[in-house]
């Protein structure tokens, strides 16, 4: 005797696939739970503990932590600095790197060492490179002072992480010297992608080279800057190992920015409970920040998708 | 995400549980967790526990100021990867109150070997007790004195200040007349770290006080804070270019290449300047006790200063005890410190009167024996870790020009009272 088998029915195939679907996807989602999700839920549980590193979960404290979080002075003081750091060398990163993506572009010869050489700066440690720059702004025997001096610019050193805001500005330099490359390589790879046909349609039409630029060059790859810009902007406000290295967030507090200020409070103050409250905070702010600017990519990427 | 994330490991592996594997007693491994400035002092160790026990060491070397992180987490998590824990003195009472130290009192005052009375009384009372009780024993007895220049400081008419108010008189006199030449009266190390700024106060607050710091809370609004304070304000303009970017490398180097007048530092700092390897102003430089402020006599600061404690969850208590007691027993401080370059102060009386060290460093010697008695410690109460980083921000603000010493000092006060 035999059984048919049973033949499936058309409701069962379209179940069966989403269920296949979601044990494809399960090992990915587990992986963004475990990294992304609780990290975060583990972060606003501490936030609102008594915490410290030798005995966390000590007691419930309700909202105290968090309102001083959003209300003590010196707490948003670190939040603006953040916002001061990241703002620049974002923006500056993705301009500079835009201008020397389209030199690249249009280089005919050695732009395969320039592009080479660019990358030093990128694959130099952090911690090395904030070195090296501290050494180099350094009062006494630093080269940029001993150059200052051996012109005859200046008769007393210049305390370029010494003094404010000649320390921030200091940062920034070191930070875009050090990510422009970062930037200039994902631009130019946008420029490379751009169909040709249009650039031979603009010589045809006689536009020069600032016409060719503001009206073909620069729409086509607004998209590729603003991601850029975006991702460099969340790079910036993590910014930790050059203020460390080079500042140790001062002098005074003038460069403790965020991210610094919860490695204190974390592991030199050990408060964890604290801590926490000036994570979230400050996740708040790189969010307020950053959702614009991925709204703005969205609608771009809609836009050419239509176009 | 990041400042989550780096929040979460701290975090998780202070809740997670768990054992190493690894075990003391089956091996005759010691795990021992020592800070980075005692690299040089923890080899030396380790060489002469194996050779005297045949007992393996084997050596952990942190960031100084992560000794207090890893050394929580390790009894916190289960990890139990160290047996012997090198501590900042200042961290014992936070340390003991997470339960990252043993209690070692009964076995201090019963093993008569370890002859507790012969350690500097102020020292072994600041790096050993909290709530009472003892939690290690004092490795490296650090303070600060005062170094000069005999060639800097002759050339200019200058002798060795005895007040904080001669030093200023004679660091402006130096800079003002060398300052096109690179030299200046002395260096401040301001730089953020608690060794450093945190030094530079207390070496003035312990000099102008007229009675002993509080080592559960120093008295930040008596006169002689605000003394202090204003004594760093007033010599940084004329002290080498920028306090406030200059830690102890710094300075060193600094001192060493023969610019500076005079230098705050710790008591090895004689072996350094008498090395022609690295120091120009070998058998040209002096030390003195620091100058004692209006009102106030000379003093030993205890800035920095390392102990050895037990680690509760060490598998074998009696191997890691044993490491702690040979590590600070008389001979053993006497030989680290007379070795070039083990970075390791006396902690014994013992120490102090051999003839060994007198002559190994007798400029050392001589200053040190007279300061000792009155020597003034740190915070070190469980909020200490809290209390010393208010304080140096404060006092790095005030370095700059954002608040004035009394700005400073109020603000301090401040903090340390809602803790």
């Amino acid at each position: 005797m035999t059984t048919a088998a049973p033949v499936p029915t058309s409701a069962d195939g379209p179940r069966r696939h989403r269920l296949i679907g979601w044990a494809l996807i399960a090992p990915a989602l587990a992986a963004v739970a475990i990294i992304a999700a609780y990290p975060l839920v583990y972060t606003v549980l501490v936030s609102f503990s008594k915490s410290t590193l030798g005995r966390p979960f000590q007691s419930w404290v309700g909202w105290g932590q968090i309102v001083t979080a959003f209300t003590d002075g010196g707490q948003l003081a670190s939040i603006l600095r953040s916002l001061e750091f990241a703002v620049p060398a974002a923006v500056l990163s993705v301009v500079i790197g835009l201008v020397i993506a389209l030199s690249l572009d249009t280089a005919t010869r050695g732009g395969r060492v320039v592009r080479v050489i660019m990358l030093l700066p990128l694959m130099t440690p952090p911690v090395m490179a904030g070195v090296i720059w501290k050494l180099m702004f350094a009062p006494t025997g630093g080269l940029f002072n001993d150059l200052l001096a051996g012109a005859g610019l200046i008769s007393e050193p210049v305390l370029f992480l010494g003094a404010s805001p000649a320390a921030m500005i200091c940062l920034i330099v070191v930070d875009i010297w050090q990510w422009t490359p970062f930037c200039v390589l994902l631009i130019f790879a946008a420029l490379q992608s751009m169909p040709r046909e249009v650039y031979e349609a603009a010589q045809v039409d006689g536009a020069g080279v600032w016409r060719t630029f503001r009206s073909v060059t620069f729409p086509l790859v607004l998209p590729s800057l603003v991601t850029v810009l975006m991702l460099k902007v969340i790079v910036s406000f993590k910014v930790f190992d050059l203020v460390f290295v080079m500042t140790s967030g001062g002098p005074g507090l003038d460069t403790n920015v965020a991210s610094f200020n919860v490695y204190r409070t974390a592991l030199q103050q050990f408060d964890l409970g604290a801590a926490g409250a000036q994570t979230i905070a400050f996740i708040v702010l790189v969010t307020i920040v950053v959702l614009p600017i991925a709204t703005w990519r969205s609608r771009l990427l809609k836009a050419g998708s239509r176009a | 995400m990041a400042a989550a994330a780096t929040l979460l490991a701290a975090g998780t592996l202070a809740a997670c549980s768990g054992g190493s594997g690894s075990t003391t007693s089956g091996s005759k491994t010691l795990r021992v967790l020592i800070a980075a400035p005692q690299e040089g002092a923890g080899k030396a160790l380790q060489a002469d526990y194996e050779k005297s026990t045949g007992t393996k060491v084997k050596i952990t070397v942190v960031p100084y100021d992560q000794i207090q992180t890893k050394a929580i987490l390790d009894a916190q998590s289960g990890a139990n990867q160290y047996d012997v824990i090198q501590y900042w003195y200042t961290s014992v009472g936070a340390l003991a109150q997470a339960d990252a130290l043993d209690d070692l009192t009964g076995w201090v005052d019963k093993d008569k070997d370890i002859d507790k009375s012969d350690f500097i009384a102020p020292i072994y009372n600041a790096y050993t007790q909290y709530k009472g009780k003892t939690y290690g024993l004092p490795f490296d007895g650090d303070t600060h004195l005062l170094y000069y220049n005999k060639k800097i400081l002759a050339d200019n008419g200058v002798k060795p200040p005895t007040t904080w108010d001669e030093y200023l008189a004679d660091v402006k006199k130096i800079t003002d007349a060398n300052k096109s030449k690179g030299i200046y009266g002395a260096v401040m190390m301001g730089d953020k770290s608690a060794f450093n700024i945190g030094s530079t106060f207390f070496n003035r607050l312990a000099t102008f006080s007229s009675s002993p710091i509080d080592s559960q809370k120093p008295d930040l609004t008596s006169p002689a804070a605000l003394a202090a304070a204003k004594s760093m304000v007033d010599a940084a303009p004329y002290t080498a270019p920028s306090p406030s970017q200059i830690g102890f490398d710094q300075a060193l180097a600094l001192f060493l290449s023969g610019k500076i007048g005079m230098m705050e530092a710790w008591t090895d700092l004689g072996t350094f300047a008498q090395d022609p390897s690295q120091s120009k102003i070998a058998d040209n430089w002096g030390a003195v006790p620091l100058p004692a402020g209006a009102g106030g006599k000379t003093a030993a600061p205890l800035d920095a200063g390392w102990a050895l404690g037990v680690s509760p969850s060490a598998p074998d208590q009696d191997a890691a005890k044993d490491f702690v007691k040979f590590a600070t027993s008389k001979a053993e401080n006497l030989k680290l410190v007379t070795t070039t370059g083990s970075g390791v102060d006396p902690t014994r009386t013992s120490t102090l009167e051999s003839d060994k060290y007198k002559s190994f460093t007798p400029v050392v010697a001589a200053a040190l024996t007279q300061i000792l008695g009155n020597a003034q410690s740190w915070p070190t109460s469980p909020n200490a870790p809290k209390m010393i980083q208010s304080l140096n921000d404060n006092l790095a603000q005030m370095l700059q020009g954002s608040l004035t010493p009394q700005q400073a000092l109020d603000a301090t006060e401040k903090a340390w009272d809602a803790l």
